[in-house]
């Protein structure tokens, strides 16, 4: 090995070039990948349960209400 | 071993012959004894005690110890020092037991320096030879090291546990991992260069690429190069990789400290979104396939990498998954400490090399957090979310110690400032990253 200095400077500027290029294409793909997944597959939206949840509010104090009014009745 | 039972056995007829009958020297029963042991070692025919007993003697760690000889050969055949044969040997038992200590008084990553410690202790025995190619240690060398097949699976195991899902949420902060990686290469630099102006080294260009992947802070990936560039140093370099992997809380947080300010370390990093699940099912595909087109040499690491992290992130093959993430994984850690303390033989081990392996993966691994630092800082001018530059020092791919001492460091600074899954992104980056270097480090050398 002549220069050994200028040899592993060489590596070192491919090596890194590589492993930026690498990543760099990686992110991009990642950036994509994200953008389609969320357009075709769009997660189904979680907080469906807010208006149910209000529903079954409702439901509940009709249902209490009714409980109340038939005790009351007994009495 | 068989040698010194039979001894054993005559030693003990000898002493009840003597003892019932001083002038009769052939008793039936230790005649039919002497008889057999004629048949397969004829030079043991009618010794005196004082002879049996040195010749046992002979045979023992004590002589073998405190009287070294020449022309004595190890497993592969070359000739052993006197040194190493002596106080070599005592040395190194002395540095296996250091190694016992700091895993488990110290806790540093016990789970690969005990195996490794007492697959060395095991390689310094005297006589035993274990180290041979017929040698309990020699045989899981060459089953699994000689031909890098342990390391894979370990990458396989690691690619089960690894989840993505930070560095998907995220995934510009994977550059990071890649900064990190300069650690290698800038040694790599350094060391051809003090091996090329300065008597204090004398390594190969492979040598020192070999030494010089120690700062990509993977173990697996150290062990595969080390084995395929420069079988010989391997003890050190394995060494070296797992107790600064295990130094990791100690050597970072100084250079993350002098390299950032006040301001910076306190910078709060926005919530991470949710990442779809065929995000991450898609993730090992992708790196995949990215290897297959630019770096096919690295594929063997980053083939069986995603594989693992493909089995769980596919969600059907838990049984699968779940042997790669402890199992098996367990199985070969075993396997692969015991395979690599055999290269701990002092006469291995104790050589002016090592000292350099040690010196220059400790620098490996400072330059590669600090380039981690750096590449993050130069990122939060540039962009306009803001990112703490301490993740920077998660990009080497220890993980997930490294993104632990980020939290830390940055907890200290301001409580409350929870940095673990912002650090995790770049942390698993450079597990990629530093596949990515392997890759081309093999290539150059092929």
């Amino acid at each position: 090995m002549e220069n050994m200095v200028a040899e592993s400077f060489k590596y070192m500027i491919l090596g890194m070039g590589i492993v930026f290029v690498f990543l760099y294409v990686m992110v991009l793909v990642l950036q994509f990948q994200a953008k389609m997944i969320g357009k075709y597959f769009p997660e189904k939206p979680a907080d469906k349960g807010g208006e149910t949840a209000g529903v079954d509010k409702k439901k509940v104090a009709a249902a209490i209400a009714a409980i109340q009014h038939h005790k009351n009745l007994r009495k | 071993m068989k040698r010194s039972l039979v001894a054993a056995l005559l030693l003990f007829f000898t002493l009840f012959v003597t003892g019932a009958s001083a002038d009769e020297h052939h008793q039936p029963a230790a005649a039919a004894v002497e008889k057999s042991v004629e048949a397969t070692h004829s030079e043991n025919h009618d010794k005196s005690m004082w002879q049996l007993l040195s010749s046992f003697y002979k045979t023992t760690g004590i002589y073998a110890f405190t009287n070294p000889k020449d022309g004595v050969v190890n497993g592969e055949g070359e000739e052993v020092s006197k040194f190493h044969q002596s106080w070599g040997r005592i040395i190194m038992i002395g540095i296996t037991l250091i190694l016992f200590y700091l895993a488990i008084a110290k806790g540093f990553e016990p789970l690969l320096l005990i195996p490794i410690g007492f697959g060395g202790l095991l390689a310094n025995i005297p006589m035993a030879n274990m180290t041979s190619d017929h040698g309990f240690l020699g045989v899981i060398y060459n089953a699994g090291i000689a031909n890098e097949f342990f390391p894979l699976l370990i990458f396989m195991g690691v690619g089960a546990m690894t989840d993505f899902g930070p560095m998907l949420a995220n995934p510009k902060t994977a550059l990071l991992g890649g900064a990190a990686q300069f650690g290698i290469f800038g040694t790599l630099v350094g060391a051809a260069a003090l091996s090329q102006f300065t008597p204090l080294f004398d390594f190969t260009l492979q040598d020192c690429a070999a030494i010089s992947i120690i700062g990509g802070a993977d173990g697996p990936t150290s062990i595969f190069i080390a084995t395929k560039l420069a079988p010989d140093l391997l003890g050190a370099i394995a060494v070296a990789a797992y107790s600064y992997m295990a130094l990791v809380p100690v050597i970072q947080p100084p250079i993350m400290k002098a390299l950032t300010s006040k301001e910076e370390r306190v910078i709060v990093m926005k919530q991470q979104r949710k990442v779809h699940r065929l995000e991450k099912l898609f993730l090992p595909l992708i790196v995949l396939g990215l290897s297959i087109l630019l770096l096919p040499e690295s594929t063997p690491l980053i083939g069986a990498f995603a594989f693992g992290n493909f089995a769980k992130e596919s969600g059907v093959v838990d049984r699968l998954s779940d042997t790669m993430q402890n199992a098996l994984i367990n199985i070969v850690t075993i396997l692969l400490g015991l395979g690599v303390g055999s290269k701990l033989a002092a006469e291995k081990f104790l050589v002016g090399d090592t000292l350099g392996i040690l010196i220059l993966g400790l620098v490996a691994f400072a330059v590669g957090t600090a380039a981690g630092v750096l590449m993050a800082k130069l990122m939060n001018r540039l962009s306009s979310e803001p990112i703490n530059p301490l993740i920077g020092a998660a990009g080497v791919s220890a993980v997930p110690m490294a993104a632990r001492v980020v939290n830390r460091v940055g907890m200290d600074e301001k409580p409350g400032n929870i940095l673990l899954m912002h650090a995790m992104g770049p942390n698993v980056a450079g597990v990629i990253g530093s596949a990515v270097a392997a890759g081309v480090l093999i290539s150059i050398f092929n």
